[in-house]
């Protein structure tokens, strides 16, 4: 298992840097898409290097990943509408840098809020955790939804097929999360003896919607580089 | 062509659209003035003649028409005003410029007759005869002579430079002797000289010169007005050919979004009719290219802008 999540580390690594350099040659709306799937790289690299540098098992460190992959999820959806706007409206506006100084202030914001309250326990990270996925679920399920409205406004531009990446990605990612979400809600990991098939199934299904969701990223980041080329 | 030899020349070569002809026949009348003046113009020729500084006589001739008094005048004046005359003015005598009226609006007998072919003895034989008044005239591709005829005798001559009627034949005959010399015979029902009507005192020419000037600016801005509207018409199908260009090459490159792209950062543009040029466009194309960006690689976008403007170049030539 600690391999499986170390090798889930190197692929988010992987798809975290080609979102980022994506972000960084390419239009405005791009920005908020791509930081907010490299935001997904720092959640995930935590718990891949845990089994590596075991003094990232703080409960602090642990908070900040889960909120830094809400956090992810919420800018990368606020990019997606930014986008939906563009296709409806043709306008657009802001600036990269607003959108890394933004995200990177309420990273700060979030950290500042944390450490000046009492130190996490497991509760508290639980409680965090599922507000993360939560968050996921739900604005996976819309993003699929406004990712096809996409599609459909710009359906012969040479960008359309990276949409359709991005609508496997999600799906993926609702996988991913969505399992994650049912453990943790009905804590399931605590009573995986009396359900051990529920416990089995929604195990698989959040590593490998992990699993397909880190190439999923990066494949279609790479492929919507070769599309804007 | 009204053929009549070139008296005493007063001003020659002048352009009569730049000069106030009412107030140069004015001055000519308060100068009492004896003479005739010559407009030239490409489709036909105004005689004026002036008698003791009374305007006796005006003519407006061409292929067509054959105007005189006030119509003459009129035709003149509007002929002026279109800018491609020439105006000569030639001093003659009293007798002269009488002679010369009479001669305009008579009768031609024979026209254009091949000296070499014609005896012109017996045709003055038959003039004294018949007791004609009127003229010959004798002209060459040079010069030009007349020779008058009151009932049958014959009175003088009038060739190029002469003020008055003139008894020596020389230089009008040796008109006769030139290569290809051709003669018209004219007969006038002149029988003396009579007091003729001043067209200035019984007509009003400033009127008629106003009505011409007023004429000439209406159409002079109706003809503006027509160049600008053909101007902006030209500019208006300019810019819809433009627009339909760029809106093709945006479905080709970035397809239907491509399109609302062009035609919003056209409309962005704001023309208001004015003219469409290489400046403007340099907004639109940054503007089309930031936009295109989000739905396109740089590629594709600076091809699409190659085609477009080269497409516009097209437009401008």
């Amino acid at each position: 298992m600690e391999m499986f999540q170390a090798t889930l580390g190197v692929f988010w690594l992987i798809a975290g840097g080609v979102s980022f350099y994506f972000s960084l040659g390419n239009a405005r709306v791009w920005t908020s898409i791509a930081v907010g799937f490299f935001l997904i790289l720092i959640g995930e690299i935590i718990p891949g290097a845990l089994p590596f540098l075991p003094g990232l098992k703080d409960p602090y460190v642990l908070a900040m990943g889960h909120i830094i992959g809400t956090i992810s999820i919420l800018v990368m959806s606020h990019g997606f509408q930014e986008y939906y706007v563009f296709t409806r409206t043709l306008d657009f506006e802001g600036s990269k840098l607003f959108v890394y100084l933004g995200v990177v202030g309420v990273i700060i914001a979030s950290l500042v809020f944390l450490l000046i309250n009492p130190s996490p326990d497991e509760n508290v990270l639980r409680t965090i955790r599922i507000v993360e996925n939560t968050n996921w679920v739900f604005l996976s399920l819309i993003n699929i939804d406004l990712i096809r409205k996409i599609y459909f406004n710009i359906k012969d531009t040479p960008i359309a097929n990276g949409f359709v990446a991005f609508m496997v990605v999600f799906a993926c990612i609702f996988l991913w999360k969505g399992s994650q979400l049912y453990i943790d809600v009905f804590s399931l990991d605590t009573i995986q003896d009396t359900f051990p098939i529920r416990y089995e199934i929604s195990f698989w299904c959040k590593n490998l919607g992990n699993f397909f969701a880190s190439i999923s990223v990066g494949a279609t980041f790479l492929y919507l580089g070769k599309l804007l080329r | 062509m009204i053929l009549l030899p070139r008296g005493n020349p007063v001003k020659e070569n002048i352009n009569p659209g730049k000069v106030n002809l009412v107030d140069a026949l004015g001055k000519l009348r308060q100068g009492k003035f004896t003479g005739y003046l010559r407009f030239d113009f490409p489709d036909g020729t105004g005689i004026f003649i002036y008698q003791q500084g009374r305007l006796i006589s005006a003519l407006y001739q061409n292929e067509r028409e054959h105007l005189i008094a006030y119509d003459g005048i009129a035709r003149t004046f509007r002929e002026s005003l279109a800018g491609a005359g020439n105006l000569n003015i030639y001093r003659l005598s009293t007798e002269l410029a009488y002679s010369i009226h009479t001669l305009l609006h008579g009768e031609v007998l024979h026209k254009g007759q091949d000296l070499q072919l014609i005896d012109i003895r017996s045709l003055l034989t038959r003039m004294r005869e018949e007791q004609r008044s009127g003229c010959l005239r004798i002209y060459s591709k040079e010069h030009i002579a007349l020779i008058f005829y009151r009932e049958g005798n014959p009175l003088g001559f009038f060739h190029d430079g002469s003020t008055d009627i003139e008894t020596t034949a020389d230089v009008s005959l040796s008109v006769a002797r030139e290569p290809g010399a051709k003669v018209d015979v004219l007969v006038t029902s002149g029988d003396g000289e009579k007091t003729l009507a001043d067209l200035m005192e019984t007509g009003n020419v400033t009127g008629m010169w106003e009505a011409c000037m007023h004429e000439r600016r209406s159409h002079r801005e109706a003809q503006e007005s027509a160049a600008s509207k053909t101007l902006e018409m030209r500019e208006s199908e300019r810019r819809q050919k433009s627009l339909a260009l760029f809106q093709q090459l945006a479905q080709t490159h970035l397809g239907k979004i491509g399109v609302s792209l062009v035609d919003k950062e056209f409309e962005r543009m704001k023309l208001n009719g004015g003219q469409l040029n290489e400046a403007d466009l340099t907004t639109f194309y940054a503007n089309l290219t930031k936009a295109a960006k989000l739905v396109a690689g740089p590629s594709k976008i600076d091809k699409m802008l190659d085609e477009m403007k080269k497409g516009f170049k097209t437009f401008t030539k």
